[in-house]
């Protein structure tokens, strides 16, 4: 579904990714974990071109999309992303928020957008609060609707971008449940996480980046029980401590 | 799953804040009264002298519709400035923003009276000769009073662009939006609306500030008064007591055209407020 191929990225003097190679099959969940600065975040945007990368390929079912004849915006319109900041429009409602996509975006009439969704407001938990601005909701509230902004778009792949390191410790199981659901329902996924308790039960491969380079890629078992380079080992120990 | 789908509206209209500000607005006509009929007992004149009255009307009349005009030029075209300039000065171009920061520093730098003079002295030799009517260098003063508040104004509009967190783009262009798109649907409404309060705040000063045409012959309410005043001083029969009049008169009905403008930008910024818009930055 997603294939990532040599990608490299420099912001000026910056070296930020070195040469990433990564593939994600239809249905997947792929976590990566590792340090801050590592470079997970220019990855993820990366892959829905928010940023151009320097070099390498970036390919979505099959077809290279970082290329000059192909739009960027209809890359990203099939690829969800959930940032950790959720970063609701905050002049809009929940609802508008979930409709602004499909209504601007792909040219669904308003009271189709508007019955979509509530739906999707629904299967985040949220139906009752459609009317709230985002300043009216709990960060673990604002983030699933985050989610369901997101979906509306009807995407082939989600990519999320640590989207429980903001939340106080209450809310961040409501949004790991709603994105287990997601994935039970054979969503692809990609996701920035240290929540190891998800990353073990939903995740099939587990990715460690360290200094703009994969350092290690395997199972959840491999990962936190056995990891074979030192670094992996002393990230795990600390993150799991 | 509901078949019907309630369409999301402000049930709160403009005119339930035109209530508002008719209410607002009587309250303020009941003040000034008090105020007037005070001054009247300090000050000891009657300010319905229908003899003086009768010789002002017609400069207090000609004055407020000259205003009138000078501030439907110069309040549209200074926010239509100060709109571009500050929407082009968050722009990462040298060759748009460096120009641009000059204009701004220098009409923010220099006093309006100054730049006023200059505008109605310098502006008419500029022009071919075929433009140059009579009062061709009121206009272009006014034209450069507006010059002088886009400069402050666009500064408003540059903090409502630079409020407006990054991740809102962010989140516009990956839902798919242009970056066109995603600023006329998500940056401009938040943008505006946080410019509003600090606009409403500039216009108030714009308004009076039309007062300084009259130095260039621009007999606006103020410099209408002024001429007035100066020939009841002079002649015979008149009483002393008619500057506070004529005075009194002039101070309302700025304070009315201040107040008029400012109320309807409020009423905008309730109309439009979003609760929490400002403290969500991230």
């Amino acid at each position: 579904m997603i294939r990532v191929e040599d990608l490299e990225k420099h912001f000026g003097a910056l070296y930020v990714l070195k040469g990433i190679t990564l593939e994600v099959q239809k249905g997947e969940v792929l976590v990566i974990i590792g340090p801050s600065g590592s470079g997970k975040s220019t990855l993820l945007r990366c892959i829905n071109l928010l940023i151009e990368p320097d070099s390498g390929r970036v390919f979505l079912d099959g077809n290279q999309v970082n290329r000059r004849d192909i739009r960027p915006e209809w890359v990203r319109e099939q690829v969800g992303m959930v940032f950790q900041s959720f970063n609701l429009f905050a002049h809009l409602t929940a609802l508008q928020n979930v409709t602004l996509g499909p209504t601007r975006v792909l040219g669904t009439d308003a009271a189709t957008a508007q019955a979509e969704g509530r739906k999707l407001l629904a299967r985040v938990g949220l139906a009752d609060k459609w009317d709230a601005y985002p300043a009216q909701l709990s960060g673990g509230q604002q983030q699933r609707v985050a989610i369901a902004r997101a979906l509306a778009m009807n995407p082939k792949a989600m990519l999320f971008d640590e989207p429980t390191s903001a939340l106080d410790p209450e809310y961040i199981s409501e949004v790991l449940d709603v994105m287990a659901a997601l994935a039970r329902d054979g969503m692809t996924m990609i996701v920035v996480t240290h929540e190891m308790g998800f990353a073990s039960s939903v995740a099939k491969r587990i990715l460690f980046m360290d200094a703009g380079r994969i350092i290690e890629e395997g199972s959840p078992e491999e990962i936190f029980q056995r990891p074979k380079q030192d670094r992996t080992r002393m990230f795990v120990g600390k993150i799991l401590r | 799953m509901a078949t019907t789908v309630e369409v999301p509206t402000r049930t709160s209209g403009l005119r339930a804040h035109a209530s508002k500000i008719a209410i607002r607005g009587a309250e303020m006509a009941v003040g000034t009264m008090l105020f007037i009929l005070l001054l009247e007992a300090v000050l000891r004149f009657d300010a319905l002298d229908p003899v003086l009255w009768n010789l002002y009307f017609p400069s207090f009349l000609d004055g407020i519709v000259l205003s009138l005009r000078y501030l439907g030029i110069i309040l549209p075209l200074s926010a239509g400035i100060g709109f571009l300039v500050g929407w082009a000065r968050i722009s990462r171009l040298r060759v748009i923003s460096w120009p641009l920061s000059v204009y701004v520093d220098f009409f923010r730098g220099v006093p309006p009276i100054i730049i006023v003079i200059f505008a109605a002295v310098l502006g008419p030799s500029l022009l071919p000769e075929r433009f140059r009517s009579q009062d061709i260098g009121i206009t272009i003063a006014a034209l450069a009073l507006a010059l002088h508040s886009g400069a402050y104004q666009s500064e408003i509009f540059r903090a409502g662009f630079m409020s407006v967190p990054h991740g809102q783009l962010e989140a516009a262009q990956s839902l798919g939006m242009t970056q066109g798109r995603a600023m006329q649907h998500v940056v401009l409404p938040q943008a505006l609306r946080l410019s509003i309060p600090p606009l409403a705040n500039e216009f108030a000063v714009v308004i009076k500030d039309t007062s300084l045409l009259a130095i260039v012959g621009g007999f606006e309410l103020f410099g209408s008064s002024f001429i007035f005043e100066q020939q009841i001083l002079f002649s015979a029969g008149n009483q002393l007591s008619w500057i506070f009049v004529v005075w009194t008169a002039v101070a309302l009905v700025y304070f009315v055209m201040t107040f008029s403008v400012t109320e309807l930008l409020n009423a905008l910024d309730r109309r439009y407020h979003v609760r929490g818009l400002e403290a969500i930055s991230v």
